[in-house]
This record gives structure tokens, sequence and C-alpha cells, in this order.
């Protein structure tokens, strides 16, 4: 395992996913909560928010890193949707038991996969296997 | 792949039990306590397919990521995945929790149960499949 470059991948995964969410649940999505307000939290409790994307980055990057550990952005993307496939399933699941639209579930599904997607694919370009990285 | 389906299917299968016990029997009071977050038993029921399709895809991507990674290294190697997809998960609750308001003990027994759940996926694929051995 290489930390160096681990730590780093980290970070970005942590910054992309903040952004992706920021942008894809709270502008595209907004007015899809609207219509389900009950649901929902009047503000979100942005401590549990970031540490909630911080546990899943760390958990994402960290598993790519020793058990994948290869620095190719194709191979992280293809990791990234099967753990995207993975949440899908999870989203189904909560689509049956909540009150959700159907127009959430698939924005969900869509988001899941495409967030994913590409945090692999940025994990995958910037973790070097610590042989590759001193040679 | 004849093990593949084998772990599949176990996994699959106690997957739908533990979730039926876990969320039908014993937290039953505390989806009580925010009956405006949840559908109606009959609206649940209307859906179940979608219950059914949705742990069936949780279970594929578990043995998917399994066999790709982890293969060969029996019970051990499927309860360290179990656990690495578990502290993920674990991160989704917090989210919800931050955006949906959940009683906090709901994420808390959640988390709890999730950690046995895949503890338990875990070792149920890790025993049961086995990577194809290559003959020369």
């Amino acid at each position: 395992m290489n930390h160096k470059r681990g730590f780093p991948a980290f970070i970005t995964a942590f910054v992309f996913i903040f952004f992706f969410e920021f942008v894809w649940h709270g502008m595209l999505m907004k007015s899809l909560y609207m219509e389900t307000a009950l649901l929902w939290r009047e503000q979100p409790m942005f401590p549990w928010l970031i540490l909630g994307q911080a546990v899943i980055a760390f958990a994402f990057t960290g598993f790519y890193v020793s058990k994948i550990g290869v620095n190719c952005p194709a191979t992280g993307a293809g990791y990234g949707l099967v753990i995207g496939i993975l949440c899908a399933g999870g989203d189904l699941i909560r689509f049956s038991v909540q009150p959700l639209t159907t127009k959430i579930l698939w924005m969900w599904i869509a988001g899941g996969l495409i967030e994913f997607a590409v945090a692999g694919a940025i994990v995958g370009a910037i973790y070097k296997p610590l042989s590759s990285s001193t040679a | 792949m004849k093990r593949f389906i084998t772990a599949f299917l176990a996994a699959f299968i106690f997957t739908f039990f533990w979730g039926w016990l876990l969320n039908g029997v014993l937290l039953k009071d505390v989806y009580a306590q925010t009956p405006g977050l949840w559908r109606s038993q009959s609206e649940m029921m209307s859906l179940f397919h979608w219950i059914i399709i949705g742990q069936a895809l949780v279970i594929l991507a578990f043995v998917m990521i399994y066999a790709s990674g982890f293969a060969g290294g029996g019970v051990v190697a499927g309860i360290r995945l179990g656990i690495m997809l578990e502290i993920a998960a674990i991160g989704m609750r917090l989210a919800m929790y931050a955006v949906q308001p959940f009683p906090g003990k709901l994420i808390l027994y959640g988390s709890t149960a999730g950690v046995i759940e895949m503890i338990v996926t875990g070792a149920i694929v890790g025993a049961i499949y086995k990577p194809a051995v290559r003959h020369m």
C-alpha cells in the first residue's frame, strides 16, 4: 500500500463526493425533494452529512487501495460502477419502504452510478502502487 | 459459476430472512415512532418485488466483488469484505440521518445490525465461493 498516494486520493474523492452531492441533490433534485417535503429535515445536519461523506470516501478509497491498487482510471471507474450497482439495490429497497417518487428513485440510481464511477476514475488516476511509484 | 450462483443464493436467503427479522420484528416499534416516513403495510406489500430485486442487486455486487478480489481467502476474506462494505454503508446512514428526521437510535441499531449482517454474509460467501481451478 502506498499511503503517500492513498491519502490524496481519499481527499480528492471526498471533495468530489461533497461537490457532486451538493449539485445533484442540492440543486438538480431540489424540486423533487420539495414535492415530498415531509420526508426531509428543513435544514440538513451538516456535521453528520460531512462525516458521512468522509466515511464513504474513506471506505471507497481504502477498499480500492487495499484490494485493487492499480494506477488506472478505467479500472477505478469499473470498481465504482459495481459499488454504484450495490447502492442501486439499497435505493430500490428504500423506495419500497418510504413514500418516495419514482423520479427520486431514478435520479438516485443515476446519481449513484455517475458519482461512484467518476470517484473511482479519480482514485484510479491518483493512486499508484508502491512498486511503480518508486521505480 | 456453480459456486458463484450457490454463494449468491445462500447469501440472498440469509439477507432476506435477516431483513425480515430486523425490520419486520425487532425494529417494528422504532419504525412506529415515525409513521409519516414510511409507506403503509399494503403499499409496501405491493412494492415487495422491488425489495427482493434490491436485495438481490446488493448480494450480486457483493459476490462479484468477492469473486474478483477476495476469492481463495475463504471465510476470513469474506468477513473482511463485509466489514469494508459496511463501513461505507454506515457513512451512507449518517448522510441519510443528516437529511431525514429518523430517530438516532434507528441509525445506531441499523448500523449494529448491518455489521452483523455483512459479517455473516461475508462468511457465507467466503465459505461457499471458490475460484475455478485451472488444469494444466
